[in-house]
């Protein structure tokens, strides 16, 4: 059966987040690892709580998106999700990189 | 550079304090993000792949010191430090909060600059020759045309909701260095066949995505004084027939394309007819005023050689690639155009991090007169340099990590954010350029290629201008792999062409020796080493091309 989190932007920040219950509370964290995780049957308890937050303003536009439980955390299935939760794939320019690479 | 009036400012402070009353709203969650949506469209802010992302206009391309500063101080305050420059020589800061948004456009404010009009289906930043004014081969200065349009194009209350968004690049010169032929109009300066008169040939209907279309000559020579009444026109029978029940066809090419050129242009004509006397009709004064703010700085008069110059061209084989490279010839005897290179092996192409921002800024007024410029091609310019003082800066540039001595060759490789940063991306396109970057790093094999053009797009979108690419790349998404099609022989160029895909896609960790293998091909099929990789293709055709890439 298909595992599935919650996901959506900060509308403070514009991070990706992924929702949180906690006995039923909302919360929503910057780390997939922390989402509550779903399978089909429950997946409306997550879709009205994440509505909800929508409608109070935590949140942008969440949806549901594909996961694997692996014995590293979750993973998201698809390339896309994988980088929205980890971040770009390549190092950011830094001004500390020019320094490193002339000491290299 | 143009001058805000006082009434320019005001408008734009009011802007700003309307903005920011409706980031508060929204905050506060009295408007819905459905609301609020057009409204930060409308002031260039995206919700991107992982947060917001701000697209700041820089007009023409056109920067001065003191707003270069500003955006190294809007990087490093509200963002990570960085900011991406992009083929529409715009900046786009990729981590802005949403509540920092209203101080960024405040202090952008105070240096007259903003993010009006960088989104939105509207008539967005007019871009122009980033040699604008210094180049030899100039016909006449296009920033005075720029900028009239701009004034014209800010706030057009008719043209707010276009069908789709609107893109105009102006040219001045014989080459082509503003990619006209693929934007919606594109103006190129030329002389009357019949007098000396120089006035607009007018390209319509040119554009990139999915559907990409060079643009048409609607008219050979337009007087410029007709220039406002003549885009005005254009733009009314696009907006009056312009299709906006479906977004794929909603761009002025493709009723350029079903219209059919010749009533096209019979339809521009005659509503051209009606307004051409009109209010928008430019008068000398008009053009002795906006001219008035680019007027030629006081130019040193100087010799076109210099003894320390030359000797270190002898003795430095470094500095000699560098000049070779990354120089351009200057109007005024004594000085050259110097391309700073965002193309390295250590940052995606076209970013900028604050502290180097910093430093150009302070490069600029020590060595050119205190401007820098955007290119189409992600660089930036020093328009105004002594040569006597090449050897300083090449110092100070290379210190920096801008003075990778490829300009217009292989590793000057166009990207645009891709799948690192961007929500409509299929597939990544830094990490390509950064593979091919790194497997091309030997001076002398990127030297031997000559000119050469490499254009990565991270979707059908094609913002990183892949078709017009001697070499396009496209990343697409093939049932969950990113997968690259290879496009060859485009030209963003006065000879300017799409390129055709040449076969099936390639995956990730390929794409590069097929790169390899197409520079190959070239290498080993050129007449002569003067034959560039665009001529050979031209002469050659696809078939050597994907016999060698395909079997
Ligand atoms: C937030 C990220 C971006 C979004 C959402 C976006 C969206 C789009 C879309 C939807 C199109 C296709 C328009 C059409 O075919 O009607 C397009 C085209 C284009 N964009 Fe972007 N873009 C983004 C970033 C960029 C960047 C970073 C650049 C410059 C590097 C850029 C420059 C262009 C250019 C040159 C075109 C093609 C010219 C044309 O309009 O036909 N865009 N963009
Ligand atoms: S081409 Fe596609 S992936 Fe690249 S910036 Fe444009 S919309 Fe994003």
């Amino acid at each position: 059966m298909a595992l599935q989190v919650y996901t959506a932007s900060l509308l403070k920040e514009g991070l990706v987040a992924y929702l949180a219950l906690d006995n039923g509370r909302p919360s929503w964290t910057t780390d997939i690892h922390l989402a509550t995780v779903s399978n089909d049957d429950a997946l409306e308890t997550l879709k009205t709580a994440a509505e909800q937050s929508e409608q109070d303003n935590i949140v942008v536009a969440p949806y549901a998106i594909d996961v694997f439980q692996t014995e590293n955390g979750i993973v998201a299935a698809t390339k896309r999700e994988q980088i929205r939760a980890a971040g770009p794939t390549i190092a950011l320019p830094q001004d500390n990189i020019r320094e490193s690479r002339e000491a290299a | 550079m143009y001058q805000y009036s006082e009434q320019d400012h005001q408008l734009l402070l009011e802007r700003v304090s309307q903005f920011r009353g409706q980031v508060a709203r929204r905050l506060k969650g009295e408007l819905s993000e459905e609301e609020f949506k057009h409204q930060r469209l409308r002031n260039g802010l995206y919700l991107q792949l992982h947060a917001y992302m701000l697209r700041v206009a820089i007009p023409y391309g056109l920067l001065s010191s003191e707003q270069m500063r500003t955006l190294a101080h809007i990087a490093r305050k509200y963002d990570k430090g960085y900011g991406h420059f992009s083929t529409r020589q715009n900046i786009q800061y990729n981590w802005p909060k949403l509540e920092d948004v209203p101080d960024i456009l405040d202090d952008l404010a105070k240096v007259e600059m903003h993010a009006i009009q960088t989104s939105g289906n509207c008539i967005r930043n007019t871009t122009s020759d980033p040699l604008a004014g210094v180049a030899r081969d100039e016909i006449e200065d296009p920033r005075p045309y720029c900028e009239l349009i701009r004034q014209w194009s800010t706030f057009h209350p008719e043209f707010n909701f276009l069908p789709r968004k609107f893109k105009i690049a102006v040219s001045g010169a014989t080459q082509d260095r503003a990619a006209v032929a693929v934007h919606d109009i594109g103006l190129r300066l030329v002389k009357s066949k019949t007098s000396e008169e120089i006035g607009f040939e007018v390209y319509v209907g040119g554009g990139l995505g999915r559907t990409p279309m060079l643009g048409k000559v609607i008219r050979a020579f337009l007087p410029k004084q007709d220039m406002l009444t003549y885009l005005e026109a254009i733009l009314r029978v696009y907006n009056m027939l312009g299709r906006r029940d479906n977004i794929y066809k909603a761009r002025i090419k493709i009723l350029v394309h079903e219209t059919g050129e010749e009533k096209f242009r019979e339809l521009v004509e005659a509503e051209w007819e009606k307004i051409k006397a009109g209010g928008l009709y430019l008068k000398e004064e008009d053009f002795n005023w906006v001219k008035g703010f680019f007027n030629d700085p006081e130019y040193d008069i100087l010799p076109d050689q210099d003894a320390d110059f030359e000797n270190l061209m002898l003795s430095n084989a470094d500095f000699a690639r560098w000049v070779d490279k990354n120089i351009e010839l200057h109007k005024q005897s004594g000085y050259r155009i110097v391309y700073l290179s965002l193309k390295t092996a250590h940052q995606p192409p076209g970013d900028v991090t604050a502290d180097q921002m910093d430093a150009i800024a302070d490069l600029a007024d020590k060595y050119s007169l205190g401007h820098i410029r955007t290119t189409h091609r992600q660089n930036l310019v020093l328009s105004d340099v002594q040569l006597k003082d090449l050897p300083a800066l090449w110092g100070e540039l290379k210190a920096l990590d801008l003075a990778t001595p490829n300009y217009n060759h292989v590793t000057d490789i166009i990207s645009c954010p891709g799948l690192d940063y961007c929500a409509l991306a299929t597939a990544r396109s830094i990490p390509i350029s950064q593979a091919i970057t790194a497997r091309f790093d030997d001076y002398d094999f990127i030297n031997d290629l000559g000119d050469v053009s490499i254009n990565i797009s991270g979707c059908i979108n094609a913002c990183g201008h892949h078709h017009v690419a001697n070499i396009g790349i496209l990343g697409v998404n093939k049932k969950g792999t990113e997968v690259y099609q290879l496009t060859l022989g485009g030209s963003a160029r006065e000879d300017a062409a799409i390129g055709k895909i040449i076969g099936p896609a390639f995956e990730a960790d390929e794409i590069v020796d097929a790169v390899s293998e197409v520079l190959s091909v070239y290498l080993e099929n050129r007449e002569d080493p003067e034959e560039t990789f665009l001529t050979a293709y031209r002469r050659l055709g696809p078939a050597l091309f994907k016999e060698r890439l395909y079997g």
